[in-house]
């Protein structure tokens, strides 16, 4: 607060100061009321900060990183560096026909964007199901929207882990049941 | 019920009752002591399965110095110049090495040796990490007793002693940095956040002194050096400096620089480069800030001060910018490390520096590899971050920072989900004690709700009598979540067991595949091959390979090796690289120039073991092209594609690395009804079947093909 505060007040105050007797302490005042001022005249500008320059709630910066969590594990700077196609394509061994693949078998540390991005999404979905479980505790809100939150969130979170477990198998063949 | 109940027990019985907080402390005491033990058994895998050995190539090293120190003393350790590595060049190993793994070691044995309990250091060096991964656990504790509450604290413990992120570095036979460094990390981290909420200057020296402890353990003390100033300067930020907050940093800040710079690897780098100028600069502007807070209180003319104000800002910012492009274009600041700047900048590494690009673990991060390594903590985060933010204090903010950073850090590092585990599983402790928590008091609501109907328990629930908050089915729901709550948490513990019998508990050294029956087949060649080098080769025989197998060759050969994994010279790096790249009559120049005695090279072509040096090549071509401009690439690929069989490059057939993995394996059938040279790899039958050597020699093949030795034979008398 202070240092905000005490800009504004600074703006204001350098008119008034420009009337004064000159009896600042600044060194670099007295040299410049000399040198270039003296024959110079400053315009009369108020600048003012604009007052709704404040630092944004904690629930804005909690929406930003979540969306920034997105980006980290759908494994977009993989995408960056390896530069992965959005899909990929395998041949048929039967009928040698070319069928599109969502997922990149068999490596661990392997992607392409499309299952990177659905894969994020559902982390991101069963955070926020965890998120809807804890608004729906909350008493001040009316019956109807905490039931809605709390059944929203059990479903969401339900569907993530199915979803993530699912596409974890494809990904993995020998993982544990 | 219960005073009768009570009445019926014997005098003596009745006062042994315990009170609530007796049994919430014993609860407390008994988890954290079965979750310590299940950190430490659950590493164990690869102990019982085959032996008590050092897994990895680069652990191989840290061994060796463990063994000199403990026989020669820590001057002798210090002042150690190993003639063994990187011939001709050898290493000044006290200059060139974190010491705290090895010292930590070497007094664990001590200490065993001082209670009578006759061990070998190889059986402490074993065991270092998982030792330690039990300390991080309390660690683990206390940090979330200290951000949230003992219950967060005790989930954050259970959460990070089997998380497979952390795992992954700390198994038993993992002796690695590490190891010992995510505790003295976790261990800094929760001392800095106590002195910050302390105030106090105890807690602030022991923070310091952790920061050394992480200082001469690893090299990723640079980031908590970068993390703690950052905090600093979101606090500012944010309006929330304190005078806690200032003693904190002051303390660690100039007590760790110093403690920093005894580590002879680091020695000056903490005032000269360039990683380190952000907590300096941190430093200053903290000393500027309290000075006007100071100056401003002193003063009592708003006018005067403001004046003031504008002098000092002016001075601060011309002298930091100038000392700051003063002392980087003299070059006392040097630039960024490669590593470090291809953190900030993902695509750094890729164009620049083919070294740190082709070592797998620097691969940035698949989604898998996070699902892997976290599993139900990749739900858990967001929402612990959700309740970090709100309910913001001091301690919050610094996890939240250390969560994101690290968060994006491990994602363009796979290896880096290592430091990202903790602060997830702190995170994510966070999440699941708040939603426990809330469930569990729903539960307690409901079932006090029928003894309370008539009466007045309160203000506030007086006021709300005629009107019921609960919701339907409260009860019922509130138990079928928790039921789910604990489903997924037992999925979480199946997981990572899972993933640690699988994929983490399996030596480099002796591979294991499943045979025809299921049964595991168990392949000894690395050992085979360095006790064939230590019984049949001159003591001072010199050995060339690709780096990644140098510390074990000096440390199961005992043999001269030409590059090993330290990986601190590129040029010597590369000469080897263009060495294996290179036709055999101008390798033979080389090795000669290099007095190369025997080329060993790693082949999987037999056992499909693909981590080999057919699959490694390219990067010996590249790093040895970045260096001698006659390498080069396109001469080893068709239209851009790698291959072996007869359509292969004919340089690549001809190339010395081709000739000496496949030297005689034409003749071999490797798989039932495919043609001999089958390779079980590549997949693909090799195209140069009848391999002729002329300055070399087949000197020992392992078992399996695995390893395979060659003699260079000295040169033809010019008589």
């Amino acid at each position: 607060m202070a240092p905000r505060s005490d800009h504004a007040g600074g703006s204001a105050a350098a008119p008034v100061a420009t009337q004064a007797h000159f009896d600042s302490m600044d060194p670099l005042f007295h040299v410049l009321r000399v040198l270039p001022f003296s024959f110079l005249r400053p315009p009369r500008t108020r600048l003012r900060l604009p007052s709704n320059l404040a630092l944004p709630s904690p629930m804005t910066v909690f929406s930003l990183i979540l969306l920034t969590y997105f980006a980290v594990v759908s494994g977009l700077v993989y995408d960056v560096i390896v530069e992965p196609p959005g899909i990929g394509s395998a041949q048929d061994p039967g009928t040698g026909a070319v069928r599109p693949v969502v997922f990149l078998p068999g490596r661990v540390n392997g992607q392409y964007i499309i299952e990177g991005l659905s894969s994020g999404f559902m982390f991101v979905l069963g955070g926020v199901g965890i998120i809807l479980l804890d608004l729906a505790v909350d008493r001040t809100r009316p019956r109807s929207l905490r039931a809605s939150f709390g059944s929203a969130g059990a479903v969401a979170v339900l569907i993530a882990y199915a979803m993530a477990m699912l596409f974890l198998r494809i990904k993995i063949p020998g993982y544990l049941w | 019920m219960a005073p009768p109940a009570l009445d019926s027990l014997p005098a003596p019985l009745r006062s042994l009752r315990l009170k609530t907080k007796q049994q919430e402390l014993l609860l407390r005491v008994s988890a954290l002591a079965l979750i310590y033990v299940l950190a430490f058994a659950v590493r164990l895998f690869s102990v019982l399965r085959y032996e008590s050995m050092i897994h990895e190539f680069d652990p191989y090293f840290n061994y060796r110095t463990t063994l000199f120190l403990t026989e020669n003393g820590f001057s002798e350790f210090w002042n150690w110049f190993d003639f063994e590595s990187w011939y001709p060049l050898g290493r000044v190993v006290g200059g060139t090495l974190y010491p705290g793994l090895m010292v930590t070691a070497a007094l664990l044995h001590r200490l065993l040796r001082a209670l009578y309990l006759t061990v070998h250091i190889r059986e402490v060096c074993v065991l270092t990490a998982p030792f330690f991964a039990a300390n991080t656990t309390l660690v683990a504790y206390a940090f979330g007793r200290e951000i949230w509450d003992s219950g967060a604290g005790l989930v954050a413990a259970a959460l990070i002693a089997i998380v497979p992120g952390y795992i992954s570095r700390s198994v038993a036979g993992s002796y690695d940095n590490e190891g010992v460094a995510i505790f003295a990390l976790l261990l800094t981290f929760y001392l800095f956040v106590r002195a910050v909420n302390t105030g106090s200057l105890a807690w602030a020296l022991a923070s310091a002194f952790g920061y050394f402890y992480m200082v001469s353990a690893w090299g990723g003390y640079v980031f908590i050096i970068n993390l703690v100033p950052l905090y600093v300067l979101v606090l500012l930020v944010t309006g929330r400096y304190s005078q806690r907050l200032y003693v904190a940093y002051n303390c660690m800040y100039v007590l760790g620089m110093l403690l920093a710079m005894q580590i002879r690897f680091v020695g000056f780098q903490h005032v000269q480069s360039g990683e380190h100028m952000a907590a300096m600069g941190v430093f200053f502007l903290l000393q500027v800030f309290f000075f006007l807070d100071w100056v401003k209180y002193l003063l009592n003319d708003a006018r005067l001060f403001k004046s003031f104000l504008r002098i000092t800002l002016t001075c601060v910012i011309t002298i930091g910018t100038l000392a700051l492009g003063l002392g980087t274009a003299s070059g006392y600041i040097s630039p960024w490390t490669g590593r470090f700047y291809s953190l900030l900048d993902p695509t750094y590494a890729k164009d620049h520096i083919p070294i740190i690009a082709s070592v797998s673990e620097h691969q940035p991060t698949a989604w898998s590899s996070f699902m892997f390594d976290f599993h139900i903590l990749l739900f858990l985060f967001p929402a612990g971050l959700y309740f970090c933010f709100k309910r913001l204090s001091d301690a919050t903010i610094f996890i939240v920072m250390y969560g994101l950073t690290t968060m994006y850090f491990a994602g363009v590092m796979v290896r880096l989900i290592l430091v990202a585990a903790p602060a997830v599983c702190l995170i994510s402790a966070i999440a699941a004690s708040a939603t426990i928590k809330n469930l569990t008091t729903l539960i307690r609501t409901k079932s006090k709700s029928p003894q309370t109907t008539g009466k007045t328990t309160g203000s506030k629930a007086g006021a709300k009598g005629a009107v019921d908050q609960s919701l339907p089915f409260q009860h019922n729901a509130a138990i079928a979540l928790l039921l789910g709550a604990f489903y997924l948490l037992s999925r979480y513990a199946i997981h990572c067991t899972w993933v640690t019998s699988e994929a983490y508990s399996s030596p480099s050294i002796v591979l294991a595949a499943r045979g025809h029956n299921g049964g595991r087949v168990i392949f000894d060649d690395y050992r085979e091959a360095y006790y064939w080098l230590r019984q049949n080769t001159p003591p001072d025989a010199k050995i060339m390979s690709w780096w990644d197998y140098g510390y074990q060759i000096t440390a199961m050969g005992n043999r001269t090796v030409i590059v090993d994994n330290n990986t601190w010279n590129n040029t010597h790096i590369a000469t080897v690289g263009r060495a294996m790249s290179s036709y055999e009559d101008e390798a033979y120049e080389i090795m000669q120039s290099l007095d190369v005695n025997y080329v060993l090279v790693v082949f999987g072509g037999v056992t499909g073991y693909s981590s080999d040096d057919i699959n490694k090549f390219l990067w010996m071509v590249r790093i040895g092209g970045g260096v001698f401009p006659v390498i080069k690439e396109p001469d080893y690929l068709v239209n851009g594609e790698y291959r072996i069989d007869k359509g292969a490059a004919p340089k690549m057939l001809n190339c010395l690395m081709y000739k000496l993995c496949y030297y005689r394996f034409g003749e071999l059938t490797t798989e039932y009804g495919k043609p001999p040279g089958y390779d079980r790899v590549r997949g693909v039958e090799i195209g140069n079947k009848d391999i002729k050597l002329e300055y070399l020699e087949e000197a020992f093949t392992t078992s399996n093909w695995i390893v395979r030795i060659y003699k260079v034979k000295p040169p033809k008398n010019r008589s």
